[in-house]
């Protein structure tokens, strides 16, 4: 008669750490929802195309790489920018939000956007693009697109496990490190063996630096606050343990180690540089996933 | 942002009473294009909150209306079989059919007896109805006395030793503390000013002030939640030992500390009535008065002999009386009371004894005895300091000691209904200025108060127990209880058979009760009332509907409802316990009728008038209002309904200002400050010492042995039948033993009303985000220690075998003793898919058996031993 | 020009949800959005633990972070200190509801406007009627507005804010034991400054520094 009870159970008191027991809601640490629950996922989504495409374009400065520039203007404009545009509620209002550049980070984010569009199909089409001027400008424009998306979740004091100084670092790394990736895939593609095998240095390097600064961004979470480090604890239990294991550990760290191991001196090989840049896509997607879905709020009371 | 757009042909506010509790405040419903759409207090009203506030679930009551859930024709049920879990197949009918079916079901029973039909009322969906009424209504069919009523949603967890007390002590149905000018307030099981009990936000709202004031609050209670959430002192008491606590206190009073306030023993209390060996009053061979013995002249005299003066009335020694050794009941009293130290009362009660000790003498401290106050120049004895307990701690197998042992420490300091005392929820109502209707309590037999209006029965003078029964509850017997207890107990066959009760119940006919999962045991509910033919007013199919009902009539809810009659007693039962102007309201329609949904005292009134008893039913308006004017009395023959009966009515108890009142929707005037504090204008009698409980028992223990009534085997305990205030042990904690350790008890929401907010959306709502609303309470450590964490599903199950399931919740507020269950959930009726399935019903695990029921007042035993375990 | 504040007396409030009730109906609100709510809680350790019970509503802040977060300028704090949204300027980026520190917004969007207070039963008189009094625009973000229009109409007719029912919040007016006061900050007279002085009133987590203009006392 009363089997009603696991429903009851099913709302007061969620197993799976999707939800929160709703009397506890800023009682208890509570999490965020808005960036990464429902249509918040687009922004996850966006935000992460809007990072690789960037990092793509940064690291295609330095190899004066015009596919990889045009692809990774396309990128962040076409699937991140329309992304963007899904998530909000009012999209034909878009053009609203250049308003604010002086206090939204949100706002300086659009100018940003709007400013490597404009600069960035200039230097596409101008000959001779890869000059030092072009270089630096769009190189810029390049690292704060890619730290565009935390930077926008770094501002809020309101979650300290994005409020923290690492995130920045973490994602500019994470961002040039993708980048990297896709760009020395794309030399492989087109059978560019020698610069694939160049590159293959800094791949390690920026493999560990990212690995570092992951370690980094967990330990200073972990110390920060009592909220934050809740968000750490959440990435620990629950659904996101899976997560946490299989998409931090396993595709973030082991299986790019392997592979870069294997590779290790300049051996390399394009079908494990594209394993590679699977894995590292999805990691990166996870790592993303994992601190939006495990920001909480300090309670109330 | 309110938009108003051309659409908007009406957007109003109407006056009327809410009807979600029993409360009775004032409310305004906002009505936009025929659609009720907000609810608010009334500010002119001191009936509720502050200003124009009301409580969550009052304001929530607009979905009484908006409910689709609500039924809107006749419904009957097309399967014989009954029973819980077994579809009634309803089938949809005119109302003439049904009324048709109701006037000769009864008509028949009639001539055979009238008692064969029970009645349900009051406290069972809220109180919206006229409240009084329904007791005239059966008696118009010859019914007797309160023996036929059963009650639902309070059900006889609610307060039979409380109202009996209330009555007897106070003249009134229960009591409040003096908020206004108290310092110092003990709530035993109580959330007086917390959000439940009587006029529960005019107490929030007076509470409220006076805790700002700076009052210390001391709240014994299993759990601090509600009431001990928001006290100054939480005391965590295991259910049913407060008067092991209190009397510990009397105790400190009487022997240790020696202060007490003498003159108002003397003067207000039977302490100084001379009693003979046996316990039983030395009276006066010709008047039958008690006796009292003057110091100054050194004679015996009538209690109210003007001869003596208070201050001489000997309260100790030993008299001689036509030759008899007599002495005032005081002297026993006084030596019975030494065996109650605070340390015993600390090993029951788990109450530490320096914290029992520490009341205790705060409780002197603040009681100023000898002060006086003077308000708007009269002068008063002053008091600070009240004891007032409800439905918690009275709930209990010896529910009748518990609430006089909590009175019993105002009586020896002098703390009743005076100024920062405890005082009647109230007993006395002045007529309207320029109208009729005036209610003042009488001073009855022994000097005692008799109050002027009471549901059910007078509680003084008591009626000698008699034989044989004539109705369903054997009040014949059981004599104190407001509503009596056997309709619901397992050997009610037995105890008819046995005390002479030769008709079996045929009929309940009432206002939506849901007595069969409100009270205790469900199956034993099932049994003794399915096979009746139960007609029941209602709202939505409840539990109690689609296991047994019959007949479901739809009834209206208090939105749609014309009851000038609603709150005309609202100084018993609604009104303002402090110094404040009086205000009742009316309740009006804000909105049209659901369906063909009818309000249930004009279907009374077409039933009485198909059966043929409406005339006496309509004499008996006339002489509860005593009206006198002949324009005005309802003749012989006259079919009105309710509205038009209100005309009358009202014309005679508001006089000329009838239509301002109608057209106002409240009625308000001054209340004399005497009125409030009338103790020492009355000149009446406390009875202490209950001296009736000794003819009680011996009238019963008569009958039981004349009947072959086996009470001993049903262990009804007589000897509670004592008039000292004593210790006994509450059946629950009888139960307990290694297996079944913890007493499960349950309480008040401040979001519910007994089961049917559980359907109100609103509701519903926020009780998700509460905490322990919908789950069940354990001690934080006890439940760790078991291995239990919040979000458990669990079994609770009782000696019986009797279980419920429910969701853990711990807290640390809890005596690690006892598990604690909120309202009456764990409900599923298909009618109200709201409610279904939320939070856990306790009522289900309370035995129904005679000897969980408080022997003197009738009153459940609400604690329960059980064991939980993993579901 | 005032600057709109409150002061909830935690010592009165008995935890009722009248508030919350209340404000729903004033303002129509759809299953599952709250601009009024209550926080119950518990310190210490028994015996002597102590529950605790706070209502919260949107703090209104001086400094607000919404208002900082928000790209388009559709939130911003209006003259008289309250925290209003143009729903005409939102895009529904949710900045503001993922800033705010005491999260006391709702983004309006389908998920919302299609739930029913009798789930599966079709939407009430009232939640229809209530579509038209009081519309909310689809993919913009709602929350307490301290009943501005209340306010406004009130002083129209020259009725006082935190005195006059016709003029003060619904959540003020429900209250039935008189634990919200309402009135103004900058004036140093008013009833709600002179609490805050006396009863030492607080800002709920003062530390999040945004100012907030509700206080508590107890």
């Amino acid at each position: 008669m009363n089997d009603k009870h696991q429903d009851l159970v099913q709302t007061m008191f969620p197993s799976d750490g999707s939800g929160i027991k709703p009397y506890e809601w800023m009682i208890s640490p509570t999490r965020q929802r808005q960036w990464i629950d429902e249509k918040g996922i687009f922004l996850w989504l966006a935000f992460f195309f809007s990072e690789i495409g960037a990092g793509l374009y940064f690291m295609s400065l330095f190899y004066s790489y015009k596919p990889g520039l045009v692809l990774g203007w396309l990128i962040t404009l076409v699937l991140g920018g329309v992304i963007h545009m899904l998530y909000l509620g009012n999209p034909k209002r878009a053009w609203r939000m250049i308003m604010k550049p002086n206090t939204s980070e949100l706002s300086r984010g659009i100018w940003i956007i709007g400013i490597f569009a404009a600069m960035g199909f200039l230097q596409m089409v101008t000959p001779g693009g890869f000059n030092a001027v072009f270089n630096v400008i769009m190189g810029i424009l390049c690292l704060l697109i890619i730290s565009h998306g935390f930077a926008t979740m770094n501002v809020i004091k309101a979650l300290p496990a994005w409020n923290s100084t690492i995130v920045l670092p973490l994602s500019i790394i994470s961002g040039i490190w993708v980048g990297h990736q896709l760009l020395q895939l794309m030399f492989a593609l087109s059978g560019n063996a020698a610069v694939v095998s160049g590159m293959e240095v800094w791949a390690a390097a920026f493999f560990l630096i990212y690995f570092l600064c992951m370690l980094l961004y967990a330990w200073g979470t972990w110390h920060s606050s009592e909220t934050a480090k809740a968000s750490v604890k959440r990435m620990m239990a629950g659904e996101l343990k899976q997560i946490t294991h299989v998409g931090v550990g396993v595709l973030a760290i082991l299986v790019p180690l392997i592979l870069t191991l294997i590779m290790w001196g300049g051996s390399t090989n394009g079908f494990l540089i594209f394993l590679r840049l699977v894995s590292v896509c999805a990691g990166d997607l996870a790592i993303r996933y994992l601190i939006m879905k495990s920001a909480v709020y300090r309670p109330l009371i | 942002m309110t938009y108003k757009t051309d659409e908007i042909w009406e957007d109003k506010w109407v006056n009327t009473t809410c009807g979600v509790c029993y409360c009775g405040c004032g409310a305004k419903v906002r009505v936009v294009n025929g659609v009720p759409v907000k609810i608010e207090g009334i500010k002119e009203s001191t009936m509720g909150g502050t200003g124009a506030g009301l409580c969550g679930k009052g304001v929530a009551g607009l979905m009484y209306y908006h409910d689709p859930n609500r039924i809107k024709k006749p419904l009957l049920r097309t399967n014989p079989e009954k029973g819980i879990g077994v579809d009634p197949k309803w089938k949809e009918i005119e109302w003439d059919e049904a009324l048709d079916m109701i006037a000769t079901k009864m008509k028949k029973i009639m001539e055979d007896d009238p008692n064969k039909i029970l009645f349900t009322n009051q406290t069972m969906r809220a109180s919206d109805g006229p409240h009084n009424h329904p007791y005239f209504y059966a008696q118009a069919y010859g019914v007797k006395n309160n023996g036929n009523f059963i009650i639902g949603g309070g059900s006889l967890h609610c307060g039979n030793a409380c109202h009996m007390l209330g009555g007897l002590i106070h003249g009134a149905w229960s009591i409040a503390p003096d908020w206004r000018y108290t310092k110092y307030v003990l709530k035993w099981g109580s959330s007086k000013g917390t959000g439940s009990g009587h006029s529960a936000m005019t107490n929030a709202r007076l509470r409220a002030d006076a805790v700002r004031r700076g009052i210390k609050e001391i709240v014994f209670d299993p759990m601090g939640n509600f009431a001990g959430g928001k006290a100054t002192e939480w005391l965590a008491i295991l259910p049913g030992t407060d008067a092991a606590v209190g009397l510990a206190i009397a105790n400190y009073i009487v022997n240790i500390r020696g202060e007490m306030d003498e003159l108002y023993l003397k003067a207000k209390t039977n302490f100084v009535y001379l009693i003979k060996d046996d316990g039983t009053y030395m009276r006066h061979e010709k008047s039958d008065k008690p006796l009292v013995y003057d110091t100054k002249d050194g004679k015996v005299k009538e209690y109210d002999d003007t001869s003596a003066a208070w201050e001489d009335l000997a309260l100790d020694g030993e008299y001689e009386y036509n030759g008899e050794t007599v002495r005032p009941c005081f002297v026993p009293f006084k030596e019975h009371l030494k065996q109650f130290t605070v340390e015993w009362a600390a090993d029951i009660s788990t109450v530490p004894a320096a914290k029992i000790l520490e009341v205790a003498k705060g409780w002197v401290d603040n009681a100023q005895i000898g002060s006086t106050i003077t308000i708007e120049g009269k002068t008063f004895p002053y008091r600070p300091v009240s004891s007032v307990t409800f439905r918690g701690s009275q709930g209990h197998t010896n529910g009748i000691h518990q609430v006089a042992a909590i009175d019993l420490m105002a009586q020896l300091v002098g703390a009743e209904d005076v100024p920062g005392g405890t005082l009647g929820w109230p007993a006395i109502r002045r007529a309207y200025p320029g109208g009729h209707y005036e209610q003042t309590c009488t001073v009855g037999t022994d000097g005692v108060i008799v109050p002027s209006v009471f549901y059910s029965h007078d509680p003084w003078p008591v009626h000698a127990p008699s034989y044989p029964a004539t109705n369903m509850g054997c009040v014949d017997i059981w004599t104190h209880c407001t509503l009596s207890h056997i309709p619901y107990v397992n050997e009610v066959d037995y105890i008819h058979e046995k005390l002479g009760m030769k008709s079996k119940p045929e009929m309940i006919f009432g206002i939506s009760a849901n007595f069969v999962i409100s009270n205790s045991d469900w199956d034993v509910a099932v049994k003794n009332f399915k096979d009746c033919f139960v007609v029941q007013m209602d709202l939505w199919v409840n539990e109690t509907d689609q296991a047994i009902g019959d007949l479901i009539l739809p009834d209206v809810s208090y939105l749609e409802k014309d009851c000038w009659s609603s709150e005309i007693d609202a100084f018993f039962f609604s009104g303002s316990p402090s110094y404040e102007d009086w205000y009742v309201h009316l309740q009006q329609p804000v909105a049209k009728p659901i369906g063909e949904s009818r309000f249930f005292m004009d279907v009374y009134i077409d039933v009485a008038n198909r059966v043929g008893v409406l005339d006496k039913f309509n004499a008996k308006l006339n002489d509860y209002y005593g009206i006198k004017d002949p324009e005005l009395q309802i003749k012989p023959g006259e079919v009105l309904d309710w509205k038009q009966i209100g005309e009358r009515v009202l014309k005679w108890v508001y006089g000329d200002d009838k239509e301002k009142i109608q057209k106002q929707g409240y009625a308000t005037w001054h209340k004399p400050i005497e009125d409030v504090y009338w103790r020492w204008n009355i000149d009446s009698r406390c009875p202490v010492y209950m001296e009736y409980l000794i003819h009680d028992r011996r009238n019963m223990e008569k009958i039981f042995e004349e009947t072959g009534f086996d009470y001993k085997k049903l262990e009804m305990d007589m000897d509670q039948y004592t008039p000292l205030p004593s210790w006994f042990w509450p059946e629950s904690h009888k139960d307990l033993d290694n297996e079944f350790d913890l007493l499960a008890f349950s309480y008040r929401d401040i979001l519910h009303t007994n089961n049917t907010t559980f359907q109100n959306p609103y509701v519903d709502e926020v009780s998700q985000m509460c905490p322990y609303t919908f789950t069940i309470t354990l001690n934080t450590t006890m439940a760790k220690q078991r291995g239990f964490k919040d979000g458990d599903i669990i079994w609770i199950e009782n000696k019986y075998g009797v279980k419920e399931k429910g969701i853990v919740k711990t807290m640390q507020a809890q005596s690690p003793k006892v598990i604690g269950i909120a309202g009456q959930g764990g409900l599923w009726a298909d009618g109200r898919p709201v409610a279904k399935g939320k939070g856990s019903n306790f009522c289900k695990l309370l035995p129904s058996k005679l000897k969980y029921f408080d022997p003197v007042a009738g009153n459940m035993e609400t604690a329960v031993a059980v064991k939980i375990y993993k579901a | 020009m005032p600057r709109w504040g409150m002061v909830i007396d935690v010592k009165r409030c008995i935890a009722c949800w009248g508030c919350t009730i209340a404000c729903k109906e004033e303002h129509f609100l759809p299953p599952g959005v709250f601009f009024n709510r209550v926080l119950i809680g518990e310190s210490g350790k028994f015996p002597t633990s102590s529950k605790l019970i706070y209502p919260i509503l949107c703090n209104h802040c001086s400094d607000a972070a919404c208002v900082e977060a928000c790209p388009t300028g559709a939130t911003y704090v209006r003259e008289d200190g309250i925290v209003a949204i143009d729903d005409e300027k939102c895009v529904g980026c949710r900045a503001c509801m993922v800033s705010c520190p005491y999260q006391q917004r709702t983004y309006y969007d389908e998920n919302v406007t299609k739930r029913e207070y009798f789930p599966g039963q079709g939407k009430t008189e009232m939640e229809i009627i209530g579509e038209k009094l009081y519309p909310f625009k689809l993919g913009t973000v709602i929350k307490c507005n301290f009943c501005s229009e209340r306010l406004e109409d009130g002083m129209k007719k020259g009725l006082t804010p935190g005195k006059d029912e016709d003029a003060s919040p619904a959540c003020v007016n429900i209250c039935p034991v008189g634990a919200r006061i309402f009135g103004d900050l900058d004036d140093p007279s008013s009833e709600i400054n002179r609490l805050i002085m006396e009863k030492k009133g607080k800002q709920l987590r003062k530390e999040f520094g945004t100012e907030p203009a509700v206080y508590y006392i107890d």
